[in-house]
């Protein structure tokens, strides 16, 4: 199976460069998915709760050529070339974003399949030529949906305004509270130390409605994030000066930053504290930080919020209800399952990934998930805990994990409804 | 027990935080002493400060546009706090641009000094940036702990070179030595010294000065009647000779060193209205 995708591209190279930052503060790789309209490029921690997504258009590039070629051997053609790269790989060739874009005259990046390789040339003043070749691993695609439209809560501001009240807070504050009323709003350091003795300091800082372009309150709540995962977020949008939109809710439930323009656009979306846990102690294995999702009870009550969609598609498909699906793919062993992402998620990834002899399976990726199957949690537990679990978990779809020590024991959860392309490759049995 | 103070002149906030960043880059925790009309900033001499001490006098008339303290009794109205000055450093280092900052005393999960600094802002109503510091009291009875310390017996008194080049001459000597001897004669002659198996340094300043000490009771200090040329000495820690040429954001008014031969050297650095003094003992 082979793809050949070549993009040639003139960067905007202080806004791409910066993105590429931003998304190193979420996790050490992300996805890169060239796709017709553009380029995407996703990341996702590794406690699931936290979230990149930023997609360049076509239009941002000076040129942008994306092929999709099928060979002789091939019954369809590929759609796109889900693969992955280690940040740190990427992250020399944006070094010094400032400085680059005075050295830099062009910068092309294009991809081999053939040799699954990515290759960033910088064309520099004098002559120079730098070429980073960039190796990749294929795997399933990304995506995390969140439906935005349903936030109660939206305020929308200028980054200008944001950088400002972040600079309050020390370098070193990992999580901050925002708390809303639809007369304040209230930024706040947050610590997980008794409040009987703190000897941190705490910064709080009060707002006016008016200071926002726009403000919208529906539910007063107070949620708690991760600070350190939104700076880059918040540098990047500097970069463009497109104004922020948070999407929030009530505590627990992600809240979403996005900007958007015409020739880009970008969401990260983050997991807020739940009450519930800020109450418990947490029982948690010793490798999953404090900070959890939405635990089990609070999801419950959730609608499954499953959307097979990749934004850039036009197919917007809901799906059956989860419950169902979960269950019965639960017997399959050591499958890779389908990812069914987007409408455009192709099962002819996992064949070439089994070739390369990598576990690509498809998994509700929560560590919390995983641990409990491991402690002797029997399948029904396992069945039941997920599926409330998935149907809390913000990332309508289902992340990748490569190597997964214990992926052997972990099946897949999520299979779209409508893979037609799943059933032409022989693959797992869909609902 | 009660502390509120106000600054709004930007001119004082931005001295106010000065001084601060100097402290802070001396200790990490120090003691606060409020009294009706000044602060300290107070390092005792504890073994785990390597033995240096330090004690900063501020009066404050001149920053503060509104002050008010009650202290722990009516007969020893002060306040004693223990406080990490990188914290209030920090609280002060984006209040650049505030309308007024409001400094008090206040008692809510546990004690703590909150700097509340009100920023303008594109809408009606002020952006308000709240600090809240946690403080340690200090009872009464440790009282005795924070005295200010003596002016030494010294050898030699002497002004120090500009503080911009001395500070340059340090840094440079610190990545080849741990130590640095210091040495000053009364004809205004001093020498940093730095040697290592592989190499000696020294830099040579002159005609420096010398500050005119007035005897208190008229006998002779152990500085009069020695020859002029005599160097007296002290080795010490580069690191702490450097923390104090780094803090220095302003240059001083009067910036001298008094040197007990291999026992201590006393810096004292003088604002207009900050005095700053730093003892730093000799190595063994």
């Amino acid at each position: 199976v082979n793809l050949e995708c070549i993009l040639h591209c003139f960067l905007f190279l202080l806004v791409f460069g910066r993105a590429i930052h931003a998304i190193a503060r979420i996790s050490d790789e992300f996805w890169f998915d060239p796709i017709e309209k553009g380029l995407a490029l996703r990341s996702v921690n590794s406690s699931r709760s936290a979230y990149a997504y930023v997609f360049f258009s076509s239009m941002f590039f000076q040129r942008y050529c994306w092929t999709a070629v099928s060979q002789p051997c091939q019954k369809e053609k590929r759609l796109s070339l889900p693969c992955k790269l280690i940040i740190k790989s990427v992250l020399p060739v944006f070094r010094c974003v400032n400085v680059l874009e005075r050295n830099v005259e062009k910068c092309s990046i294009y991809t081999n399949v053939n040799d699954h390789h990515i290759t960033f040339q910088l064309l520099c003043k004098h002559g120079v030529v730098k070429t980073y070749n960039l190796t990749f691993q294929e795997c399933d695609p990304l995506q995390a949906v969140f439906a935005k439209h349903m936030c109660p809560n939206i305020l929308k501001v200028h980054s200008r305004l944001l950088a400002d009240i972040m600079i309050h807070f020390p370098t070193s504050q990992e999580e901050v509270t925002l708390s809303v009323t639809p007369v304040k709003v209230c930024l706040k350091s947050y610590t997980e130390e008794d409040t009987g003795f703190s000897k941190t300091m705490l910064t709080e800082i009060q707002l006016n409605p008016d200071e926002f372009d726009y403000f919208q309150v529906g539910v007063d709540s107070e949620v708690t994030f991760c600070l350190k995962e939104l700076r880059g977020l918040l540098a990047f949008s500097e970069a463009t000066s497109v104004p922020v939109s948070i999407h929030f809710d009530i505590s627990g439930r992600p809240i979403a930053f996005g900007i958007e323009d015409t020739v880009l656009e970008a969401s990260f979306i983050l997991a807020t504290l739940s009450d519930v846990e800020k109450e418990t102690a947490p029982q948690q294995p010793p490798c999953v930080s404090q900070r959890q999702e939405s635990n089990a009870e609070a999801a419950a009550s959730k609608k499954p919020r499953w959307n097979g969609n990749a934004p850039n598609t036009d197919s917007a498909k809901p799906t059956s209800p989860l419950a169902k699906q979960e269950i019965k793919s639960i017997p399959r062993v050591a499958k890779k399952g389908t990812t069914g992402v987007a409408g455009t998620a192709i099962t002819e990834a996992e064949d070439h990934a089994t070739l390369e002899g990598e576990a690509t399976e498809s998994q509700i990726v929560n560590p919390q998930i995983l641990y409990h199957t491991e402690f002797g949690g029997s399948v029904s537990y396992f069945c039941k805990y997920c599926v409330f679990q998935f149907h809390s978990l913000f990332f309508g779809a289902v992340c990748c994990k490569e190597e997964d020590a214990i992926s052997h024991t972990f099946h897949s959860l999520a299979t779209p409804s409508d893979a037609e392309e799943d059933c032409g490759s022989g693959q797992s049995s869909q609902v | 027990m009660r502390f509120r103070a106000k600054i709004v002149d930007l001119a004082c906030l931005n001295h106010f935080s000065r001084v601060i960043n100097t402290i802070a880059k001396l200790a990490k925790t120090c003691t606060l002493r409020l009294t009706v009309s000044k602060l300290y900033f107070i390092l005792s001499d504890k073994v785990a400060n390597g033995g240096v001490s330090m004690w900063c006098e501020l009066c404050q008339g001149n920053f503060f546009d509104e002050f008010q303290m009650e202290g722990v009794a009516a007969e020893h109205n002060e306040i004693y706090l223990e406080l990490v000055p990188e914290n209030l450093s920090r609280a002060l280092k984006t209040a650049q641009s505030a309308k007024a900052v409001k400094i008090k005393l206040t008692n809510k999960h546990c004690p703590c000094l909150r700097v509340s600094v009100e920023l303008p802002s594109l809408s009606s109503s002020s952006r308000i940036v709240t600090h809240d510091i946690p403080v340690g009291v200090i009872p009464r009875r440790l009282w005795n702990d924070f005295r200010e310390p003596s002016v030494p017996d010294f050898d030699v008194s002497i002004y120090l070179p500009v503080l911009k080049t001395m500070k340059s001459v340090v840094e440079r000597m610190k990545n080849l030595s741990n130590s640095i001897v210091i040495e000053a004669n009364l004809s205004g002659e001093m020498n940093l010294k730095i040697e290592t198996d592989l190499v000696s340094v020294t830099t040579h300043f002159k005609d420096l000065g010398n500050p005119p000490w007035a005897s208190e009771d008229g006998c002779q200090s152990s500085a009069q009647g020695r020859d002029l040329e005599n160097m007296a000495e002290a080795r010490i820690d580069i690191k702490k000779l450097q923390q104090l040429l780094a803090g220095q954001q302003v240059n001083p008014t009067k910036a001298l060193c008094n040197i007990v031969s291999k026992r201590i050297v006393h810096f004292i650095l003088l604002h207009e209205d900050v005095s700053l003094q730093y003892f730093v003992p000799a190595l063994a």
